[in-house]
């Protein structure tokens, strides 16, 4: 099997000492999922399993940033999980893209502790271990004394460590169903996530005095069927604005929890009444014709286009000359690391968070040339099609209003590579030619929760095919409007009139001018209709 | 109709509109609810996730069936309307976003935009909802 992949790369370099389960050196290799994050660890693992020609065990499955990554000894298996990528679908039938490629050992095996210094552990273990409730008892334990004692670090944060634990959790005390963590200095999760599989009957999980920064940690084990769980002491306590809201979101992602911070939680509301929408079901777009829907999403195609090429002069056209533009983010104290937003944050005219008049006004893009360059000075992107979800609210002859929900990526600088959702709001107004022109224009930005990620988007829909036929109801209507002016037939011939003329004005103009000298015209055609 | 104020004066004016307004409109659809239709036109529209409501006897139907709610807005940003594409009344398009709770079940993102206009009365200006589009957003 070719592996083009690293044809010209330096081979990796054996390392002394480093070894497999069975003693035999070998070379290692990461497996990056991008996006893995939302998805759940247990299902990407079994499809990942099953699309491979070669039985493998992943080591040190984690996270980074928003994939996930686990490694694999021997270039044979490298290469079956190489050939797994694009062939799994998720949910939303995108396929998922595997990437591997060589690394350096990874923690756990190098800092493997030695045969006699797991014997030590485990001895350690059993002494804090107490068999009538199934609990082990594990705080500050690499201040242990046996452990001290022998010269042995047991610090959890590491790889290696944590997996030794694991080990011989699973191997002694396979029916585990409390355990305490507390005060181990523990700043992330990674580690225990494979707790999962390691020690499935823990109900009982005690996490409190560590350094977990956010909840987002707890997504990692997320598959534990907890019932209890001790969190305070955390950093992560503090980020939330109130306790119901800490509460809920750590209900979600245990949903069978009972006790939280020893306190006992009210029974759970549950999760399957959803809304209101038995009052009415939520629909996705709304356009109030067939007509206005390609008039809108024909638009909404050309000035997506435009933008995410950054075609300056293209921009310009669809602006009216006193254009109206703001930009805004959120407000609100559990945003996650608003810094995350901050090419926005400065443009930001959330009225919520700006009370001075003078910054309101200067924070409204006035004229077209103001808004192309606040445009052009904003991140890069390239928007998703495939989500937007259009609402056409309003229009009279003069204006016609629409909102786009959708996704998109930046495509470089700082955020490269982050998905933002936003809301659009456009006002328009029609433009001489079959277009146009936007008169308001607010977005909306905010930052889109790890599930809703999309990995792949979609390739941007070519640009329509301009016909000097207008199709659209709306330029007909215009044009009825004209031609009734300028003939002073009513509205009903002179819309006769365009449509023998396949909407030619100028030819039914003529059309028009030829038969009225000719007398041919019915006297009907000019009076007014009740 | 010639533009009588400058843009500045514009914006203030929208601005002030936009936040007193969104004030009363949140505050009557959480507390008052069976008030909320008089902060709408006549021939008002609305479009609440896609399902599309219009005059106001609709309206009281709608908002009477709908349970009772808890808004909490965390975005509100406006622009004046060019007078050139609502040509008799000033309008304002007012943006907001927030959470809301439902009869005390899960929580929702949600985007609403309005178009306002004014009605002059002798004594002062009223604002009232010419449109309302609502998307939960999840």
């Amino acid at each position: 099997m070719h592996m083009t992949v690293w044809r010209n790369r330096k081979p990796l370099e054996r390392e002394m000492g480093e070894d497999t389960q069975d003693g035999t050196p070998g070379s290692w290799f990461s497996v990056t999922i991008p996006s893995g994050i939302k998805y759940d660890r247990t299902w990407l693992m079994n499809s990942i399993q099953s699309h491979c020609s070669v039985p493998f065990t992943p080591v040190d499955f984690h996270f980074v940033k928003k994939g996930a990554r686990f490694f694999v000894q021997e270039a044979s298996t490298a290469s079956a999980l190489m050939n797994v990528s694009y062939k799994i679908c998720d949910e939303e039938r995108r396929k998922i893209p595997v990437f591997v490629s060589p690394s350096a050992v990874p923690y756990s095996v190098r800092d493997k502790l030695k045969p006699e210094e797991m014997e030590q552990l485990k001895l350690t273990l059993i002494k804090r271990f107490d068999v009538s409730k199934q609990a082990l008892d594990l705080q500050r334990l690499c201040v242990d004394p046996d452990l001290v004692g022998h010269d042995i670090d047991i610090i959890l944060n590491r790889r290696s460590c944590m997996a030794a634990t694991l080990q011989t959790i699973r191997k002694n005390f396979p029916e585990l169903l409390s355990l305490n963590l507390s005060s181990n200095s523990l700043y992330q999760l990674d580690g225990l996530s494979d707790i999962i599989q390691m020690a499935t009957r823990v109900k009982v999980l005690n996490l409190s005095k560590n350094k977990l920064k956010s909840v987002w940690e707890l997504s990692k084990i997320q598959g534990l069927k907890l019932e209890e769980l001790w969190l305070q002491g955390n950093p992560l306590c503090d980020t939330f604005p109130d306790q119901s809201t800490y509460v809920r979101a750590i209900r979600d992602r245990f949903p069978k929890l009972l006790c939280l911070d020893g306190q006992v939680l009210p029974s759970a509301v549950t999760t399957d009444v959803d809304t209101p929408c038995v009052v009415k079901p939520c629909k996705g777009n709304y356009f109030g014709s067939d007509e206005l829907k390609s008039l809108v999403l024909q638009f909404l195609q050309q000035y997506y286009l435009t933008h995410d090429c950054g075609d300056q002069q293209g921009l310009m056209g669809a602006y009216h000359e006193e254009a109206c533009f703001s930009l805004t983010i959120p407000f609100h104290p559990e945003d996650p690391d608003p810094s995350s937003l901050c090419e926005y944050f400065k443009d930001s005219r959330n009225m919520k968070k700006l009370k001075d008049p003078y910054l309101r006004v200067q924070l409204l893009k006035h004229t077209k040339h103001d808004i192309v360059h606040t445009l052009c000075v904003l991140p890069k992107t390239q928007h998703d099609f495939s989500s937007f979800v259009v609402d056409t609210w309003f229009q009279t002859e003069t204006m016609l209003c629409f909102s786009v929900n959708g996704l998109f990526k930046e495509v470089e600088g700082s955020s490269q590579g982050c998905v933002r959702a936003f809301t659009r709001t456009f006002i328009t107004t029609p433009a001489s030619s079959s277009s146009l022109f936007i008169m308001n224009d607010e977005l909306f930005v905010w930052d889109v929760s790890p599930k809703k990620t999309q990995s792949t988007f979609c390739i941007p829909v070519p640009t329509p095919s301009t016909s000097s036929m207008p199709s659209f109801y709306w330029e007909q209507q215009q044009m009825v409007q004209a031609f009734s002016t300028q003939s002073g037939m009513n509205l009903q011939w002179s819309q006769k009139y365009l449509q023998d003329n396949e909407w030619n004005y100028t030819r039914a103009g003529q059309v028009f001018s030829m038969l009225k000298t000719e007398g041919k015209i019915p006297e009907e055609a000019f009076k007014e209709i009740p | 109709m010639a533009m009588s104020m400058d843009f500045k004066t514009y914006v203030d004016q929208a601005c002030r509109a936009a936040e007193k307004f969104v004030n009363i409109y949140y505050e009557t659809m959480d507390k008052r609810r069976q008030a909320l239709t008089r902060l709408y036109l006549d021939k008002a529209t609305l479009i609440w996730n896609g399902n599309f409501v219009t005059g106001l006897e609709a309206l009281t139907n709608f908002f009477d069936m709908l349970p009772s709610s808890e808004f909490q807005v965390n975005m509100l940003d406006c622009q004046p309307v060019h007078e050139q594409v609502k040509q008799t009344q000033t309008t304002v398009l007012v943006v907001t976003s927030g959470t809301v709770k439902f009869d005390g079940n899960r929580q929702h993102y949600f985007k609403q935009n309005f178009l306002l206009t004014a009605q002059s009365t002798p004594n002062n200006i009223v604002w009232k909802i010419a449109s309302d589009c609502f998307h939960f957003q999840d």
